[in-house]
């Protein structure tokens, strides 16, 4: 028996929508909590000593200007630096958050199991986006596969991940547009699966960057941080 | 690529007991580094040589601290060798770098200078 039709028999395609779902959420909200508390627990609170200044003020003060001007703060930040890769990576990483939860498809299912649902984009839009997360993903493929920098830190891990994140957008794109209509049941299989495994990876693989990103940057005193962190290491 | 480790002269229980001391946050941070590159700019010593990758400071941990937690501390004096040059001559531990997650990258250099210089491997400025 070929794979494709034991993915989309019967037994797999009621396993993924059914308890897989479910075990899936679990697995994603059980393990967040656990490293959420993990990393809050590597670093501690520290009361932060305002030194007074002496004669003479040798620290040179921010400007209003810099405050208050958002171009010149976005050019000091990384925007500065790399303001293509800082527009792909932002669109990306909103989108493939916020997309599962406003599609349409997402909502009805949400609607019929429970009776609720959230605002939904018009369909036309949730295409539209799907494509910008497809490209966005597409770029970072070429990055890794072309420019030497990414090169000489990729290992196959990174390929595995870009993938995991990618499919349940291009099974999505393909399941709404009815590409492959006759093998519909298998892109809907795969739709699904691709995005429990995602969901179950987030918490214990390279996906904790996710975590890592919120709770570091915004936590944590350091001359990069985000906000106003009184914890440190 | 996987060449035969000779051991001697290295104390990998030693190796591992540094290691250890730091096992969660080190393996957390190795984990949490998305290989994007966006570290690279913020190193001035990957700028003042032609942008040479091996000077990115994601590069510098993955290389260093990264092959030691991978291997379990198991190395010989060869990638201690390896490992010498990355964290004394390419990173001068300035504190500098920009991590996008928050990676604390100079602990790493710190935590791989310290398991070289317990196992005698740093540099001798006086000898060389």
């Amino acid at each position: 028996m070929e794979l494709s039709n034991i993915l989309s028999g019967t037994c797999v395609y009621d396993f993924v929508r059914g308890p897989l779902v479910w075990i899936s959420f679990i697995i994603f909200i059980l393990g967040t909590i656990f490293q959420v508390f993990r990393l809050l627990s590597l670093t501690r609170v520290e009361e932060t000593v305002k030194l007074k200044s002496g004669p003479g003020s040798f620290l040179p003060k921010r400007s209003e200007k810099e405050k208050t001007d958002w171009g010149l703060r976005a050019r000091l930040s990384i925007f500065g630096v790399n303001p293509f890769l800082i527009v792909v990576t932002t669109l990306f990483h909103v989108l493939l958050v916020i997309m599962p939860i406003f599609v349409l498809g997402h909502n009805i299912l949400l609607d019929n199991a429970f009776g609720i649902s959230l605002f939904a984009f018009p369909e036309k839009t949730a295409d539209v986006l799907t494509q910008i997360v497809i490209i966005c993903a597409m770029i970072f493929l070429y990055r890794r596969l072309f420019v030497d920098r990414v090169k000489a830190i990729t290992d196959w891990k990174d390929y595995l991940f870009l993938l995991l994140a990618a499919a349940p957008f291009i099974t999505g794109y393909f399941a709404f547009h009815q590409t492959f209509s006759e093998h519909y049941r298998l892109i809907i299989t795969l739709h699904i699966l691709s995005g429990e495994l995602m969901l179950m990876a987030i918490p214990f693989t390279k996906f904790i960057h996710m975590f890592y990103l919120v709770i570091i940057r915004l936590t944590v005193k350091s001359e990069y941080s985000l906000g106003q962190g009184d914890r440190v290491w | 690529m996987f060449r035969k480790k000779n051991t001697a002269g290295v104390d990998s229980d030693a190796i591992r007991e540094i290691l250890d001391e730091k096992k969660t946050k080190m393996k957390l941070s190795l984990k949490a580094c998305a290989h994007c590159t966006l570290c690279a700019e913020s190193c001035f010593l990957f700028m003042g040589r032609d942008k040479d990758p091996k000077y990115m400071p994601s590069y510098k941990f993955i290389n260093s601290i990264g092959v030691l937690y991978k291997n379990k501390g198991n190395v010989d004096k060869l990638d201690l060798g390896e490992i010498r040059d990355i964290v004394w001559e390419r990173c001068v531990l300035c504190t500098r770098c920009y991590c996008p997650m928050g990676i604390d990258i100079p602990e790493m250099i710190a935590l791989a200078r310290r398991v070289c210089r317990s196992q005698g491997v740093y540099p001798r400025y006086d000898q060389e």
